[in-house]
């Protein structure tokens, strides 16, 4: 219990000197992993006996050349493709946009900064450290969070590729 | 001299008056005339030389009367001279005495003395002074007077201190005059915090000891703050939380200077409003395509359900409507004409969706161009006033983050509305695309069993 209090405190004060911008660039990496885990699942879990099941489906019809058969056979790949790339627009997005909430930290950052040169002049630049402090920590914690990001969804990317192709391999005119 | 000048003009004119009738007897009048005015002058010359003699000896007896008053004056200086010397003799000597007198008690009165100056300081500028006025007079009296402090002047200074340090601990209500900003005064009940805060309805106030009035703040502190002080003063009884400020003043002070979130985004200017307006803008057709992608979605599905009979309010059934047109055809025309009708549905779905895009991708730019013209007007600055003073130059720079920060805040969400938007017309299109065929195709199997 102490343990968690000791955790909560850190990431309090982390928050504090980083600027209110670490909530916006929490929220995009909770929502970018639980995305990205429930892809992960979908993939190991739910994926397998959707593809069995077209691929049973697929055996059990007499006809697989003609026009019909054709175009049986796309509609399925389609709604297996579809299932299979749900949410990965978003994931993607969702990468590409921690650096740019970092930089809008970095911004609001430097905005402060400059509001205590105003109103105290440069003479102590104690009172400045505050406001450079909040112009760089989200900026990096934007850069992690995008970085972590950034592997495991192109992973993920090039699973669903593999699987659609496979699932199309799968499926042969007989 | 003037005398001879009147005769001579009077032989003048008689010689001009009476120049051919001139004869002896008129000039032996002449004669005579002069001859008694001599005897006449010289009468008059005794006369004037008598008064003088006289006078003289007066002017004799003045001096010698003066001369004497010197002397006394003289005599009573060394007099008093001597007095003052005796004097200051007696003065140290009394002073000795009264050191002796006074003994150890000497020392305690300047300690008090100081104490009194000390607190003075303290007290003035207290905001306890708000609910107790008048208790600097007594001690600046103490302070500055020479004389020895009397009993109830000490006794003044041991309440003064006595009532700060209990009044500090405590929390109080009380009916004060509160001078507003426009000059106007009222009274109102404020609740004070120990020295710390005063605090009524409308937020905290602000004591200035200089006029000795309780004033409103120039601008209550972030709304999150004073929404505490104000909640604090509504309540009676019990915890409750508020921001108090420790450094009596200083930190509310400079909290009032701070800008609020509203002033930041005016700083924007032009630039900030027009990328408010894309941000809007953008939202609004994310909305519009959400409700609109979400209504098709939802009769593509219950027209899935019911293939037989096809409805017009939906791309789906338009499609299967061109099927059952053509049943009779063969398989190449009826693709020729599902392509057709696709790409009829297709700018439907698809409207709108990259406006946002370009939006998203606008936004930072107009951001960049505040940034410019904020950066071409600081450095305008510079060359009309110098560096020498950031404050100057600190408005433009504003501008110049402000609708960086501004760009990048629309476009943050404008790109998460894209790939959500994105994704549903995506959805729908595969759904026409890619599977309307096959539905149709596994119809026509049905049917042809």
């Amino acid at each position: 219990m102490l343990f968690l209090i000791e955790l909560i405190e850190s990431v309090r004060s982390f928050v504090a000197t980083g600027g209110n911008v670490l909530y916006f660039v929490a929220f995009a990496l909770l929502l970018m992993w639980i995305l990205m885990i429930e892809r992960y699942w979908f993939l190991s879990a739910n994926y397998p006996q959707l593809r069995d099941d077209i691929i049973a489906r697929w055996e059990a019809r007499e006809d697989t050349t003609s026009w019909y058969a054709h175009r049986i056979r796309d509609t399925w790949i389609s709604e297996a493709t579809e299932l299979l790339e749900r949410n990965m627009i978003t994931i993607k997005t969702l990468v590409a946009m921690c650096p740019l909430i970092g930089l809008l930290g970095t911004v609001t950052g430097m905005i402060s900064v400059f509001e205590t040169m105003a109103q105290q002049g440069t003479g102590n630049p104690r009172l400045m450290a505050a406001g450079i402090s909040m112009a760089t920590i989200p900026t990096m914690a934007g850069m992690v969070a995008a970085l972590s990001g950034v592997f495991f969804s192109s992973r993920l990317d090039a699973k669903v590729k593999l699987a659609k192709a496979k699932l199309v391999d799968s499926l042969p005119h007989h | 001299m003037k005398k001879t000048i009147n005769f001579v003009l009077l032989a003048a004119s008689m010689t001009l008056g009476l120049s051919t009738a001139a004869n002896a007897n008129e000039l032996d009048k002449l004669l005579q005339q002069v001859k008694n005015d001599r005897i006449s002058q010289a009468k008059l010359d005794k006369k004037r030389e008598a008064e003088f003699t006289s006078a003289r000896a007066d002017k004799q007896a003045l001096l010698n009367k003066a001369k004497a008053e010197l002397k006394a004056q003289q005599e009573r200086n060394k007099r008093l001279t001597k007095e003052y010397a005796d004097n200051e003799i007696t003065l140290a000597q009394k002073e000795v005495e009264l050191d002796t007198a006074q003994g150890t008690l000497g020392e305690m009165f300047g300690v008090s003395r100081a104490a009194a100056a000390t607190a003075y300081g303290q007290i003035v500028t207290s905001i306890v002074s708000a609910e107790y006025p008048g208790r600097g007079e007594k001690l600046n009296e103490i302070a500055n007077s020479k004389k020895i402090p009397e009993l109830e002047q000490l006794e003044e200074l041991w309440i003064a201190l006595q009532t700060e340090m209990t009044q500090s601990g405590q929390v109080s209500q009380f009916n004060v005059e509160v001078t507003k900003l426009d000059g106007s005064k009222s009274t109102e009940q404020v609740t004070r915090i120990g020295t710390f805060n005063l605090v009524s309805a409308n937020g905290f106030l602000n004591y200035n000891d200089e006029v000795g009035q309780v004033q409103p703040l120039a601008k209550q502190p972030a709304g999150y703050i004073s929404d505490t002080a104000s909640k604090f003063f509504g309540e009676t009884s019990g915890y409750h939380p508020v921001y108090i400020d420790p450094s009596r003043g200083a930190i509310l002070a400079l909290e009032t200077r701070k800008k609020t979130l509203m002033e930041f985004y005016h700083e924007g200017k032009e630039v900030g409003y027009g990328i408010t307006v894309l941000l809007i803008i953008g939202m609004l057709i994310a909305l519009e395509r959400m409700i609109v992608l979400g209504a098709v979605s939802a009769k593509m599905k219950a027209q899935e359900k019911n293939l037989d009979q096809p409805n017009e309010n939906n791309p789906l059934g338009r499609l299967l409507k061109v099927y059952h047109d053509n049943k009779g055809a063969d398989s190449e025309t009826l693709e020729l004409k599902l392509d057709e009708a696709i790409l009829r549905e297709t700018p439907k779905v698809d409207r709108g969706i990259n406006l946002i895009k370009m939006f998203a991708a606008i936004a930072p730019l107009m951001g960049l161009l505040g940034t410019v013209i904020g950066m071409i007007m600081t450095f305008q600055t510079i060359t009309l006033f110098g560096t020498g003073d950031p404050k100057i130059m600190a408005g433009n720079i504003s501008l110049a983050l402000v609708t960086t920060a501004l760009g990048l805040i629309a476009a943050l969400p404008l790109i998460l509305v894209h790939s959500i938007v994105a994704g549903r017309s995506k959805s729908v299109l595969h759904k026409l695309d890619e599977q309307s065929a096959g539905l149709i195709a596994a119809i026509a199997e049905k049917e042809s069993n």
